[in-house]
């Protein structure tokens, strides 16, 4: 991942659930206590970026060796979300989790081991980008006609059903479509020049 | 990002790169030897066939000099047996590229062998695949640049009618596209991860470059961690190994010569 590469920024903007390992004083404006010690123990969302520092970061206390914080997996990666991958991977809109589920996940099997979690998520991507593909290349045969998106999407068996779907692609999803959509638009007016 | 363009050739530098694939042509007027980089071209002599490059063979062809020959592939019978091929009987895989040209030796006539590999060349823009003499039934690596540029110019050369033969082709094109969005799917396991490409030709690799491998990197990132996760305990097996062997100097050293 690039340093200016605005999708892992924006990943690393995610909010994760965190617990305090320990009192900070002052820092209670975090739970709207301002001008409070925020308690050890205290469970709250911080960015992703803070809370690697913070989970990473030792204390100083060389007896103890504790962390600043413990942190959970997000609720888009949560149990109910996995379970749901593994029913049908293409019925879950994943955007409604997380724009950068795919980046915030593997993000989180870097800092903590999830063994299950990769396995899922490599069927999940795998099985969408089969649907990716076809609705790229359905899309790219109406871009050219003169009909409508819509109006075309229907003829060809698209219809709302594959508009929902490609609303719930995360930014990953979205840049595969991206490059699917131009190789069969290539490969189209590829097709129409060839005449000339 | 600093580059416009993809990875990879793009559809019309496949397609420019097609022209070199050679046909057969009937001449309708006489030609000397043309000298060209790649080498002379044959004397047109009518009606004695000749094969030339596509790009020649398509501008004699506009100036009406010349017939052109369809290759046998592009026969609609020919076609229609590899849709057969395609569909039913491997749905799976592609259809598999032409053998590599066999040739009768006159030392014991009967019997065809293959040219050694050094004294011909067997890349593809140098197989005469696209010739009269091209074997039906298999798809060259260049068939759908060469199918379409043959249609669109010399339409009334083909075999049959171009839009029978047109028809056919979207039929296979459509079939070939399913199966390479389908093999993306051998990827789904851990361990799996082996997509045959062969038999597919360049015009379908342009299109289909980007997902394919936008499809392995993300799962190549998704595994990542666990990856690192596994040479890591590879790297410790490993060492409690050398650790283990640490008793003897010599085994110790050869161990570490392997690695």
């Amino acid at each position: 991942m690039s340093y200016y590469d605005i999708d892992s920024i924006l990943t690393d903007a995610e909010k994760i659930p965190c617990t305090f390992q320990l009192d900070v004083p002052d820092l209670g404006y975090l739970d709207n206590n301002s001008g409070q010690t925020l308690k050890n123990g205290t469970r709250i969302a911080l960015p992703l970026w803070l809370a690697e520092m913070l989970a990473i970061a030792n204390t100083g206390d060389a007896d103890e060796g504790k962390s600043f914080i413990s942190f959970d997996l997000p609720p888009a990666l949560g149990n109910d979300v996995v379970q749901a991958l593994k029913a049908d991977p293409r019925a879950v809109p994943l955007r409604d989790q997380s724009a950068h589920f795919y980046a915030l996940a593997t993000h989180m099997m870097d800092l903590s081991e999830e063994p299950e979690l990769g396995s899922v998520l490599r069927k999940t991507f795998v099985t969408r980008a089969g649907e990716i593909a076809l609705h790229a290349r359905k899309v790219g045969g109406s871009a050219g006609g003169k009909g409508g998106a819509s109006e075309e999407g229907s003829n060809l068996g698209v219809g709302g059903a594959g508009e929902e779907f490609l609303r719930g692609l995360d930014e990953w999803e979205r840049s595969l479509f991206r490059k699917a959509h131009d190789g069969a638009k290539a490969g189209k007016e590829w097709m129409d020049n060839v005449k000339k | 990002m600093a580059l416009p363009l993809p990875p990879g050739l793009t559809h019309s530098e496949v397609s420019f790169l097609a022209e070199m694939e050679l046909v057969t042509v009937v001449p309708r007027q006489r030609l000397e030897s043309i000298e060209l980089l790649s080498g002379k071209t044959p004397p047109l002599r009518p009606p004695h066939r000749a094969d030339l490059p596509l790009w020649l063979a398509l501008l004699l062809k506009k100036q009406r000099r010349a017939n052109i020959l369809a290759p046998p592939w592009l026969h609609p019978s020919s076609l229609s047996s590899i849709i057969h091929t395609e569909t039913i009987q491997d749905p799976q895989a592609f259809s598999p590229p032409p053998p590599p040209r066999t040739r009768a030796s006159p030392s014991n006539p009967g019997i065809a062998s293959r040219p050694d590999s050094d004294s011909s060349n067997l890349s593809a823009p140098f197989i005469p695949s696209s010739t009269a003499d091209a074997p039906a039934g298999f798809l060259p690596y260049h068939w759908l640049e060469v199918a379409e540029s043959l249609l669109a110019h010399a339409g009334d050369d083909m075999p049959a009618p171009a839009g029978e033969i047109r028809s056919l082709l979207r039929d296979l094109v459509e079939v070939r596209a399913a199966k390479m969005r389908s093999s993306t799917s051998a990827l789904e396991g851990f361990g799996g991860g082996l997509m045959s490409l062969r038999g597919v030709g360049a015009v379908e690799l342009a299109e289909s470059r980007g997902f394919v491998l936008g499809v392995v990197d993300g799962v190549r990132k998704i595994g990542a961690s666990a990856e690192a996760t596994r040479r890591e305990d590879e790297e410790n097996f490993g060492g409690e190994r050398g650790r283990a062997g640490g008793d003897d100097d010599d085994n110790e050293s050869d161990e570490e010569m392997g690695i």
